[in-house]
């Protein structure tokens, strides 16, 4: 009988790749482990757009990029309905767009090349767009529709490692990629450290797939395998509105800030592209230049962004990867990289899986798990672009809401929307499951017991990208302190409160403080109120 | 309307000031855009015999040498309040008695002078718990009165939160928020 620590195959990262792939090698019947260092989805996937590609942004240069893109398009918004929102999207060409080459008779070879790639792309005039989208800028001079939309990166990554455990994937967060175990010229395994313990742990399997991102460059390197990769860091903004409820785009070459995308309670504006060395990738702060030139250029795509408060900044950094075609290393690809070690390196048993985008994470899985399989001697078919996502099956907030008892609440129907089906699952036992914590995400206690029980948070910041918690308008100013004694009694220890809450406000803190002015200093202001001032005013000591 | 003073702001020093000041004799009005949670401080000054205008702020100013002379609200329009002397009790940030862009901190009224550090990276801490810099900025005082373009404005004088170095929003400032008003309140006494 084989031992507990070994399995078929064992997936370093927990991002969107490495839970996509768990999710496909489980439900293909392999024994896997998926081991990530922090929490689901902290890395790249959980710094980006959520934007829904439709493809028509890389149409004109890279057709194979847009014709996966919109293949994966299709294939999301049936099997991850509850983590997409058909916003529809806009590629707007304004006048100075025109001054640089990018004018009309550009719109209509980018419709073309749209259509080439399968993408529907039609040309409305301006005063449609307008009407489509108020928000956009009034002086464009042409736009396009395309099949755009929003896609919660969180929640789709917590869908693919929920999917995966279903199928008997067994999950590791807080668990550290140390070194390989190996014998020769075979990788057997991995010696693993648990963060919150301390403790070390070794797995085996006969191969190991490296989806750590950006960081999978240093998990090569322990292989004694080189991946040529570059960090280009994308820092974005989030908005404390959804000012716009159509993704804009600039309809021209792809540059800096180009990109306006609704989601949930807010909007983003992104991205910036800056290489930056490896040590960097840990602790990236978003400069005041690099706010400046997103700002700059979201107001050319909606102009009310200049008077609308700024929620905070973040950054992702992007694994790109020179193209091993090219002895230069000088030529990046953007597409996937899927490197089978033993006939690149002469490494056995390891695979990377890298390049990509988040909304090729299930190809990517599918390439990835193909090669795996491959390895193993398994003969079967990838069903994950037809097998919806848990959540999704029924996601439909009428049907959902249907289990609840009673007239359904605002915190019930926001669950419906983030848990899609799953939200059956929510326990409204008493008056206070259906208390609000977070207001302005409508999270209820409900649903912060769900995810303790069932989605492995152990910290705010695994809340918070389970649920939305603090993450809208108010940062948590107004609901961490409610949040942090939630989830410490739901862990069994309410001495964790304070340091809960401190860890939040540090990482909260962190995204204000590079847009640090105006209404958003307001808020900082307000926010070292609420959590520093102990002792009131009393009127009794004047 | 002619008044002995104007106090510009309804919270702690302001009322404190206002109330004081009415009760050694002086005819005040306290501007106030106010929360109801400093309703039970400014009843004492509307019973100790004072004007309070509710609901505004006050936009604008007329100096003439280094006096202020007159103050325009944002509900009064052109009709002025009038006063021989002036309390500015508006707060930071949060109250609008600072206004930060993206580089620079001023006061949005009188545009008076004010302490604080043009590089934007140095006003935070990274640690949310540390003490913020930020917190510390205000308007100078010389003597007590406010400085516009490094010329002390004679009788207009800051109190509370909007001065530089004082700042409840990181532990309890009550005693120093109420001394700062004591002070402006002999001062005008003084004049």
């Amino acid at each position: 009988m084989p031992s507990k620590n070994e399995f078929d195959v064992i997936i370093i990262g927990g991002g969107i790749t490495g839970a996509g792939t768990a999710r496909d090698c489980a439900m293909r019947g392999l024994k896997v482990l998926l081991i990530e260092r922090h929490d689901i989805a902290t890395g790249a996937t959980g710094r980006n757009h959520g934007l829904l590609h439709s493809g028509a942004r890389y149409a004109v240069k890279d057709s194979e990029s847009a014709e996966e893109c919109i293949r994966e398009n299709k294939i999301l918004r049936s099997i991850a309905s509850n983590c997409v929102e058909d916003t529809g999207g806009l590629f707007i060409t304004l006048l100075e767009d025109e001054e640089a080459g990018f004018g009309l008779d550009y719109q209509q070879k980018f419709i073309d090349a749209c259509l080439r790639a399968g993408i529907e792309a039609r040309a409305i005039s301006p005063s449609e767009a307008r009407e489509m989208e108020p928000s956009v800028n009034p002086s464009l001079i042409g736009a396009v529709v395309v099949p755009d939309g929003s896609v919660d990166p969180f929640r789709l990554c917590a869908a693919n490692v929920t999917d995966a455990a279903m199928h008997g994937a067994k999950v590791l967060v807080y668990t550290e990629f140390i070194d390989f175990i190996r014998e020769g010229d075979t990788i057997l395994g991995v010696k693993v450290l648990d963060t919150r313990t301390g403790l070390k742990a070794e797995y085996r399997a006969p191969v190991t797939v490296n989806a750590a991102g950006i960081w999978g460059h240093g998990v090569a390197q322990k292989a004694g395998v080189h991946i040529g990769m570059y960090p280009a860091k994308g820092a974005l903004l989030v908005f404390g509105h959804r000012v716009n409820n159509v993704v804009i785009n600039r309809c021209r070459k792809s540059a800096d800030g180009d990109i306006l995308v609704p989601g949930d309670s807010v909007t983003v504006i992104g991205t910036t592209s800056t290489k930056i060395p490896f040590e960097e990738c840990d602790h990236m702060e978003v400069t005041p230049e690099e706010v400046r030139l997103l700002l700059r250029e979201g107001c050319a795509l909606c102009p009310a962004l200049a008077s609308t408060r700024i929620l905070r900044a973040y950054a992702g950094v992007r694994p790109l990867v020179a193209d091993d075609s090219d002895p230069t290393g000088r030529s990046i690809s953007r597409g996937i990289v899927c490197l089978d070690h033993e006939t690149r390196d002469g490494v056995k048993g390891f695979v990377s899986i890298t390049g990509g985008k988040l909304m090729t994470y299930r190809l990517m899985a599918e390439l990835a798990t193909d090669l795996v399989c491959r390895k193993l001697g398994v003969n079967q078919a990838c069903s994950t672009a037809e097998t919806p996502l848990p959540g999704s099956v029924d996601g439909r907030i009428e049907t959902v809401s249907k289990r609840f008892e009673g007239k359904v609440t605002a915190g019930q129907k926001g669950a419906a929307g983030r848990q899609g089906d799953l939200a059956g699952k929510l326990r409204f036992d008493s008056e206070a499951d259906k208390q609000l914590v977070c207001e302005c995400e409508n999270v209820t206690l409900a649903e912060i017991k769900y995810a303790v029980a069932e989605l492995g948070v152990r910290t705010l910041g695994d809340l918070r990208r389970r649920t939305r918690v603090g993450m809208g308008t108010c940062q948590g100013t107004l609901c961490i302190r409610k949040a942090a004694k939630a989830l410490a009694e739901a862990l069994g220890d309410p001495s964790l409160e304070s340091k809960l809450a401190a860890d939040y406000l540090d990482e909260r803190w962190k995204g204000m403080r590079a847009v640090g002015w105006g209404d958003t200093l307001r808020e900082m202001e307000f926010m070292q109120r609420v959590y520093k001032f102990e002792k009131p005013y009393s009127y009794d000591e004047i | 309307m002619r008044f002995d003073v104007v106090i510009i702001g309804g919270g702690l020093a302001g009322t404190r000031a206002a109330t004081e000041l009415q009760k050694s004799g002086l005819k005040c009005i306290l501007v106030a855009e106010g929360l109801s949670l400093n309703n039970c401080p400014k009843n004492e000054f509307k019973a100790a015999g004072g004007t309070v205008l509710q609901g505004d702020r006050v936009v604008s100013g007329v100096f003439e040498g280094n006096r202020l002379i007159r103050v325009f609200t944002e509900k009064l329009g052109n009709e002025p309040l009038e006063a021989g002397q002036f309390v500015l009790a508006t707060g930071k940030y949060f109250s609008r008695g600072l206004v930060a862009d993206m580089d620079k901190v001023y006061e949005p009224v009188f545009n008076l002078d004010i302490e604080y550090d043009s590089d934007r990276l140095t006003w935070f801490d990274p640690s949310f718990a540390a003490p913020q810099r930020f917190l510390e900025f205000g308007v100078k005082t010389s003597g007590g009165v406010a400085l516009k373009g490094g010329v002390p404005i004679v009788n207009l004088f800051p109190a509370g939160e909007v001065l530089s170095g004082v700042s409840s929003a990181q532990g309890d400032a009550t005693e120093q928020i109420l001394n700062s008003a004591r002070e402006a309140v002999r001062a005008i006494r003084r004049n």
